[in-house]
């Protein structure tokens, strides 16, 4: 059970990282994630059923993520539509394109060579999908890490942290938005991919509910790794996708059925957003009791009130502004 | 301000700069011969990156899509002796997040920044107006340090008298919307301030 998760977890990394660049480094919340993970989903099962290889399939279901990201970008930035909406609107467009590329709502694989079947055979499957995983994570994490290092990377965590301020230090703003868009949906999709071929088919419903996993594995990496190095922050994300899926199966294990598993993602991100908010509370009390304690020596009521105060405005601040001033 | 800036469209007329018609460029564009320090020091600078890497942002405004790598020990050195000229204390705060800076040492960032590109035009809007009296005076005075030394072209709108009639060698009045005053060299260093109250309430 341990070692299936873990390689799950390592599929579903790239989504996890794609949605981290949209709602940390940009500072949007994309909902084209529900479109752009089937999308992916659907691009390679067909194109493995049509006789492609898997390795063009797969970078095939890349390409098309990165196409979808672009068209949300367009929406948001040259035709001004909230990021939100554009968001809906791809994804619902994505719907019917994935229904024609699929024929059907659901496509198996047949005996096509998948990723992992070029590993040694005499493998247990857990470990090829674990070593198949590894590796794409690798690469994926390592060039999103030489990516931060340029000044296209600079650029683009600049436009999401202050648009004004970018474009007037010359950054072409818009520009910045859609690529964002653009690698965050390749990578989506590019998850997308990956499951189903660990699972055998595309599913024009397997989009449902992504967002929401996207989301709580970003804050659960969070939580369990904090930092502000580009690097921390990615291996964050590895790390989130893994135990959020440690978390689902050890729910699975306790008698919950599959059809319950969306509502428990639901409630799991609810937690993980206030967790940190409640921990952020426990912590300024306890430094204010300590501040407290220490005045109480000296008899210090005025200035006690006025820390009181101060305190009080910081605990404002939740996770979910992590990003703004 | 805005319109020479770029964020507001001009209803009509023309603006050049550097010897281009810009009137319907995008503000990025402009931004090749432009700086501008804002009067929100949290506009000017972006809060979650560190000292270092808004300096990187300002020092250039073109190739701002380059595939290069932008740490380099040598740039960080010379950040380090641009940043010792404000005397804010922030030479040692390279790799600090901006956002954890005062308003006088994100203003004086902001001036810096706004200066390295060595700009054709330096516009600074009201850029004093959010600090206290004591840091307001520093940050102008770390202001004309800087144009002088540059020798830039720079235009400061000011809400405060004594700051129009100290600094500059051009003045210009507006008020709702007409030139009500425009006095340069000489003209300008014998106006009082009690001449413009006057002339506000006419």
């Amino acid at each position: 059970m341990l070692i299936s998760s873990l390689g799950q977890g390592l599929l579903w990394v790239p989504l996890v990282i794609g949605v981290f660049i949209t709602f940390r480094i940009l500072d949007i919340p994309d909902l084209t994630t529900e479109g752009s993970f089937p999308f992916g989903a659907a691009i390679t099962i067909s194109l493995m059923l049509h006789g492609q290889s898997t390795f063009v399939a797969t970078i095939a279901g890349f390409i098309a993520g990165c196409l979808a990201g672009i068209i949300t970008g367009i929406l948001d930035t040259k035709l001004r539509i909230p990021s939100l909406l554009a968001g809906i609107l791809t994804m619902t467009g994505l719907y019917s394109v994935n229904m024609h590329i699929m024929g059907k709502s659901n496509i198996p694989l047949l005996d096509q060579k998948v990723l992992t079947s070029y590993l040694p055979g005499n493998l247990d499957p857990d470990i090829q999908t674990i070593i198949a995983g590894l590796i794409i994570v690798s690469i994926v994490v390592a060039l999103l890490y030489s990516l931060f290092k340029t000044r296209l990377g600079l650029s683009l965590m600049a436009t999401g942290n202050n648009k004004a301020m970018s474009s007037a230090n010359g950054i072409k703003t818009d520009r910045m938005i859609i690529f964002g868009y653009m690698i965050s949906n390749g990578l989506i999709a590019l998850s997308g991919s990956l499951i189903a071929q660990s699972n055998g088919y595309a599913d024009i419903g397997m989009g449902i509910g992504t967002i929401v996993i996207g989301l709580a594995s970003v804050l659960v990496g969070e939580i369990f790794l904090r930092g502000r190095s580009i690097i921390v922050r990615l291996l964050a994300m590895v790390f989130g996708a893994i135990i959020y899926r440690l978390l689902l199966t050890v729910a699975m294990g306790l008698g919950f059925p599959p059809d319950d598993l969306k509502i428990l993602s639901a409630v799991i991100l609810v937690i993980v957003i206030c967790v940190p908010i409640i921990q952020n509370r426990i912590k300024t009390k306890r430094q204010l009791k300590q501040y407290l304690s220490q005045l109480a020596e000296g008899e210090n009521y005025e200035q006690r009130d006025e820390i009181r105060n101060i305190s009080s405005q910081k605990l404002t601040k939740g996770i979910l502004s992590g990003n703004r001033e | 301000m805005n319109t020479i800036a770029g964020t507001l469209t001009a209803d009509a007329g023309e603006i050049d700069l550097a010897d281009r018609n810009v009137v319907k460029k995008p503000v990025s564009y402009r931004a090749r011969w432009m700086s501008r320090v804002f009067q929100d020091p949290k506009m000017g600078t972006a809060g979650d990156l560190s000292v270092a890497e808004n300096l990187v942002l300002a020092q250039s405004h073109t190739h701002t899509a380059s595939l290069r790598r932008y740490k380099k020990a040598d740039r960080w050195n010379r950040y380090q002796e641009l940043l010792k000229t404000l005397n804010m204390g922030l030479e040692d705060r390279l790799e600090t997040q901006v956002k954890y800076l005062s308003g006088g040492q994100r203003q004086a960032l902001s001036l810096l920044m706004a200066t390295l590109s060595k700009p054709k035009l330096l516009l600074l809007d009201e850029h004093t107006a959010a600090l206290d009296p004591k840091t307001s005076h520093d940050v102008m005075e770390i202001t004309q340090k800087i144009v002088t030394r540059e020798g830039l072209t720079t235009m400061m709108i000011t809400h405060k008298m004594s700051d129009a009639l100290k600094y500059g060698n051009r003045l210009i009045m507006v008020q709702d919307g007409q030139i009500k005053l425009d006095v340069s060299g000489e003209e300008k260093q014998n106006l009082k301030s009690e001449d413009l109250v006057n002339l506000f309430q006419d």
